[in-house]
């Protein structure tokens, strides 16, 4: 299986050489670069992009932007000690991510997991087990490991699964979840979303008096969890 | 730009308006002469038959009368046939007079031209009344008795020349006043009209000043306007515009300030916040040696620590922005229950982490605030932080909406110590002061009941209670 291949740039050498290992550790191939220079050549054969923004020369917004405009698929994920929401902002213009300084490299490994998985980066990817569910995103097919069914849902039931899935462990409010499937605002009082929900959860879930797939988080919104 | 007001005595208004009312003083005496010179041309051109004809050489009145009189008293003596040869001599020097002469007998003879109106036969009552109408009549008459006088018994003769071709006397021309005055008018009005002109101009360009001062430019400070003459407005135009000038370099540097202040605040987050990671780096490594039980606590502990500095960081950071009124805020009216729950969304995690019961209650209608979406989430950020460091052990991190003073507050609460106890991990008080900076540039209030058995912050609109 062919590995995957992200290129980090970093100038601060002991970072550098700690979260190259790290993530070479956890299979990944790594091209470390120390500037911006050779970015865009670099970045032919990498599924994922690791950025600083404070770099000697050319700084990561400028890289991120020429990266984004010659591969605008490619997913970037900012890396940087920059915290203020100015510095947030102007990198999520382009860049997928921003994780700031420190970090844990376990939660860059899961933000960069999240990334590829969206991206499709990860050339063969392992179905996503969530519960008693097997989910081959590439084929958007959805697998009941109790009957060994194949579950069919409806254009917006599938989307709502989606944009859930997508979000992986995050708790998304019924406004962020309806304001993305049905791309409109959501009006205050619409029941539209629970009614797509009650009818996803009666497919999905074994239970769907006692939900597992898609949680109930009370007074908040729904999450998945592997 | 340096601005010096050039006091120019030739250039101020008040010159040129005591030069306009000198040269008015001055021209009163040239003005008469000169409103008579034009009277009369204008008569001239009004009249021209009245100054058009040829004045022929006859001399005045006077000089007529005396060679009149001369020629009778040169006939002393004469023949009828002299008499008639010196009144055809006189004709010739007269031409346009009417000659004749009357006998002693009172008969009229030689008449040059003939005239109807010359009685053939003159009667006593004839003399007298030709007499008295002649008197200072057109035509002009004389009458001379030839020889001399009247003991010569020779008879008259008279001379009638119509007055238009004598020679004007004195007294005697057209003339026609009113020009005059109309002229004395003309002079006044066109020392009004200029007068008007002048304060016309200036009221103009006062209100030309006002416009440019009043309609702020693309920037939303008023724009340079043109600069006129040189005098007292145009020295106010000056002035304003050097106050704009000034202006926008204030704003300018203020704007160069605040980039700098960014950008350090930028570069010292990196370069604190590039130790820390690398600190994390190599603490994440130790744990993956073999370590005894304490080297494994102390490891988490400085795990936390450095969580807790940067965390820290965040907070002297924002600090500094925020008091020094560098935080650009962009209040909107927003349903502040959505940021909230988005915002509990991101912390619910944590809380499951750290064994947190979350018990939100939050009421399907939404509750519009003039917010700033960032600084509401900051607010709320620091918060729920300070719950999870300060009232962990409580167990319980409880958000709702309830009735608070007269308006409807967010209430953040929790189980834990309360906040007089002292917390184990320190530094509440920076995130708080960050909330009431915020909170007050947002136009909302906080209150806090805290008590051995938990905390609850209340959150409320400020404006309606300073209205009570």
């Amino acid at each position: 299986m062919p590995t995957t291949h992200l290129l980090y740039i970093e100038d601060d050498p002991e970072i550098g050489e700690w979260v190259s290992s790290n993530l070479e550790a956890r299979g990944y191939t790594v091209t470390w670069l120390k500037h911006g220079d050779q970015a865009v050549e670099k970045a032919v054969d990498c599924q994922l992009v690791i950025l600083d923004v404070m770099l000697p020369g050319l700084d990561g917004f400028t890289i991120g932007g020429r990266l984004k405009q010659k591969y605008p698929k490619l997913p970037v994920l900012m890396l940087s000690a920059r915290t203020s929401i100015d510095d947030k902002l102007q990198g999520l213009k382009f860049a997928d991510d921003y994780l700031t300084k420190p970090f844990h490299p376990d939660e860059l490994a899961a933000r960069i997991e999240v990334l590829l998985r969206r991206s499709g980066g990860i050339a063969d990817p392992a179905p996503l087990r969530i519960k008693h569910l097997l989910v081959y995103e590439k084929e958007n097919r959805i697998i009941h490991q109790d009957t060994n069914e194949e579950i069919v849902l409806t254009g917006k039931q599938f989307h709502i699964f989606a944009y859930l899935l997508r979000h992986l462990g995050q708790i998304l409010t019924k406004e962020q979840i309806y304001e993305a499937v049905w791309n409109e605002p959501y009006l205050d009082g619409d029941k539209t979303l629970m009614v797509h929900i009650r009818h996803l959860r009666e497919k999905l879930e074994r239970d769907p008096a006692n939900p597992e797939v898609i949680e109930t988080i009370r007074g908040i919104g729904y999450r998945v969890r592997t | 730009m340096k601005f010096r007001p050039v006091r120019k005595f030739r250039k101020s208004l008040l010159t040129r308006y005591v030069l306009i009312l000198g040269i008015a003083f001055v021209f009163i005496p040239v003005m008469i002469p000169i409103s008579f010179i034009a009277a009369w041309g204008v008569n001239v051109l009004l009249n021209p038959d009245h100054y058009g004809h040829e004045i022929r050489p006859y001399g005045t009145g006077k000089q007529i009368e005396a060679a009149w009189h001369q020629a009778a008293a040169e006939l002393e003596g004469a023949q009828a046939e002299t008499i008639n040869a010196k009144l055809r001599e006189m004709k010739h020097r007269y031409p346009d007079a009417a000659l004749y002469w009357v006998d002693t007998a009172g008969m009229t003879r030689l008449q040059l031209p003939e005239q109807a109106s010359v009685p053939p036969q003159w009667s006593l009552e004839d003399t007298i009344a030709f007499m008295k109408q002649r008197v200072d009549a057109d035509p002009f008459t004389v009458v001379a008795f030839i020889g001399g006088d009247e003991q010569a018994k020779q008879g008259f003769m008279v001379l009638e020349l119509p007055r238009k071709y004598m020679v004007i006397q004195k007294g005697e021309q057209f003339s026609d006043n009113r020009f005059y005055g109309v002229f004395i008018a003309i002079l006044l009005g066109a020392f009004v009209l200029l007068s008007y002109l002048f304060f016309s101009d200036i009221r103009k360009r006062l209100l030309r000043l006002e416009a440019g001062m009043t309609r702020p430019g693309p920037d939303g400070l008023p724009s340079p306007i043109e600069e006129g003459r040189p005098d007292e407005i145009g020295r106010l135009e000056l002035a304003f515009n050097h106050m704009v000038f000034a202006l926008k370099d204030s704003r300018q540097r203020e704007r160069e300030e605040e980039e700098l202040r960014k950008s350090l605040i930028s570069h010292l987050s990196h370069d604190l916040r590039t130790p820390l990671t690398v600190l994390g780096s190599h603490l994440y490594s130790l744990r993956q040696e073999s370590l005894s039980e304490q080297g494994k606590q102390s490891l988490a502990l400085m795990e936390t620590k450095i969580s807790d500095l940067s965390g820290l960081m965040d907070h002297l950071l924002s600090y500094n922005l925020l008091s020094s009124g560098r935080y650009a805020m962009s209040l909107e009216r927003l349903d502040i229950l959505r940021i909230v729950r988005e915002s509990a969304a991101a912390w619910y995690p944590v809380w499951e982490k750290n064994g947190i019961t979350a018990d939100i209650e939050l009421p399907e209608q939404p509750i519009y605030w003039n917010v700033d979406a960032q600084g509401f989430r900051r607010v709320l950020d620091n918060l729920f932080q300070n719950l999870v460091r300060h009232a962990g052990s409580g167990r319980y991190a409880g958000i709702a909406v309830e009735p608070y003073e007269g308006t409807t507050a967010l209430t953040i609460s929790d189980h834990g110590p309360g906040m007089g106890s002292v917390s184990a991990n320190g530094g509440a008080g920076l995130g708080l002061q960050i909330v009431d900076l915020l909170l007050r540039e947002m136009g909302l209030a906080r209150a806090t009941i805290s008590s051995e058995a938990g905390t609850k912050v209340y959150i409320y609109p400020a404006a309606k209670l300073s209205l009570k």
